[in-house]
């Protein structure tokens, strides 16, 4: 009977929450070090403008709740509805009494990706 | 003492694996990436099949996905009409080079400035990366939609396989073709080795060796179920491929026998390459896995260790995964 080989460990999956590309392994360090600290400042304000955005959009989503929101989609498609609330990625959205070219759904999830804009007001 | 094949299974995709690719050897080793229906490619580090990152950008299934030698640039050609060009160290998408129809092939020539892609509009496009804004130049002649091309020839050659059941090779700066091969089947899949300018296509159950630069028939070899695609070994002793049954076939290049075949797969196997060093290979499934394969079973490489006997059973034991015995129904 053979004996199957052994291996030290499995091959390591993809991080959920990142798309990868480590900036702290040796090939990134080595081949992407081009940066002096003017480089390092402008990333350091990038880092805060992308905070500051991403705050506001949190915010947003927040406000959005209970109100009437307005969903533009494609082929001219607007509905309204109910917001409720968004998954961790954003990529549904929890919406009630929504007003379809087909009828009203009582209780819908919206897929974000097929959202062009919606709009609400405060 | 005879050692039963460990093939290590690279999860992470959720759809179908249709391409993969290695890069050359690099001072950091060698990587792969991956095509994947679910649009998005991964790059891996490819002794050991560890994730490294994901490109992020394409709207539908890629089709086939290429590094360049030095594994600096990824290029990736997807059914969102698009090719796109990577930086293969930080993700970032450089290039979005739109297209007509379906993209279903890229390959960058030696020296990575120029990109070759082709797919369902029928028209093999050579890009200047230096000049991305520039119209590419474009070479007609399929009458179906193409699958797969490839620079040959020190890159002044070009050999391109459609579903019009032809390969033909063609001359860069005339763009005509030189010379066409017919076959009754449609050819699921091309490799070109540079060093001995070795074609090897597969069709039906059939791999086949040609001479590149000639398209002269050099051998076939006949597989026990219908082949999507074949490797041939660097030092050219073996070659390996994978089908409609799930196995992956291991073959001997010069006497043609079947050496070994390996179950491991749940879906059948759409693409297989060997790693630049001949150590491993990789094949990619319609169960959305990647597996790597050793091609000497047994030998300390990568992930795999070889272990004696007594070792298996001393304490030092807890630091090796050893997989379970294989149930079989």
């Amino acid at each position: 009977m053979k004996t199957p080989v052994s291996v030290l460990r499995l091959p390591s999956g993809p991080e959920p929450n990142s798309r990868g590309f480590d900036p702290s392994s040796p090939r990134f360090t080595a081949l992407c070090s081009s940066s002096s600290s003017d480089d390092d400042d402008d990333d350091e304000e990038q880092q805060r403008l992308r905070s500051e955005l991403r705050q506001r959009f949190l915010w947003t989503l927040s406000l959005m709740k209970h109100k009437l929101v307005q969903f533009d989609m494609h082929e001219r498609v607007r509905m309204r509805a109910r917001f409720g609330a968004s998954d961790l990625d954003v990529l549904r959205l929890q919406v009630s009494e929504l007003e379809t070219p087909l009828g009203v759904q009582r209780e819908a999830l919206v897929r974000s990706q097929d959202v062009l804009a919606c709009s609400f007001e405060l | 003492m005879a050692m039963r094949q460990t093939p290590l299974t690279c999860s992470g995709h959720t759809r179908p694996v249709v391409d993969l690719a290695f890069s050359g050897i690099t001072p950091y080793g060698y990587f792969l990436i991956s095509a994947c229906k679910d649009g998005k490619p991964m790059l891996r580090q490819g002794d050991t099949g560890d994730w490294i990152g994901t490109f992020l950008g394409h709207k539908g299934a890629v089709w086939g996905a290429t590094l360049n030698k030095e594994a600096t640039k990824a290029a990736t050609a997807a059914a969102d009409f698009t090719a796109k060009v990577w930086d293969a160290v930080t993700g970032d998408e450089v290039l979005t080079l739109a297209h007509k129809h379906i993209v279903k092939s890229v390959n960058f020539t030696q020296d990575s400035n120029c990109l070759l892609t082709g797919g369902n509009d029928k028209v093999l496009r050579i890009y200047d990366l230096s000049k991305p804004e520039a119209e590419p130049q474009e070479i007609a002649g399929h009458t179906s939609a193409i699958k797969k091309a490839l620079w040959c020839n020190n890159d002044q050659q070009i050999l391109s396989a459609a579903e019009d059941k032809t390969i033909r090779l063609w001359d860069k700066n005339t763009k005509e073709a030189v010379k066409t091969l017919s076959f009754d089947a449609s050819v699921s899949s091309m490799e070109y080795i540079p060093d001995g300018e070795i074609l090897v296509i597969t069709y039906g159950r059939t791999i086949a060796f040609y001479k590149a630069n000639s398209l002269d028939l050099i051998k076939t070899v006949d597989a026990p179920a219908s082949i999507h695609s074949a490797s041939l070994h660097p030092e050219k002793d073996f070659f390996v491929a994978g089908g409609d049954d799930f196995k992956l076939y291991k073959y001997d290049y010069t006497t043609r026998e079947e050496m070994e075949s390996y179950k491991g797969h749940f879906g059948p196997i759409h693409c297989v390459r060997f790693s630049p060093d001949g150590e491993l290979y990789a094949s990619g499934s319609e169960d959305g896995t990647l597996r790597l394969w050793q091609t000497a079973v047994g030998k300390t490489y990568g992930l795999w260790k070889c272990v004696l006997p007594e070792e298996l059973s001393s304490e030092n034991s807890e630091i090796l995964y050893c997989p379970p015995a294989e149930i079989k129904a």
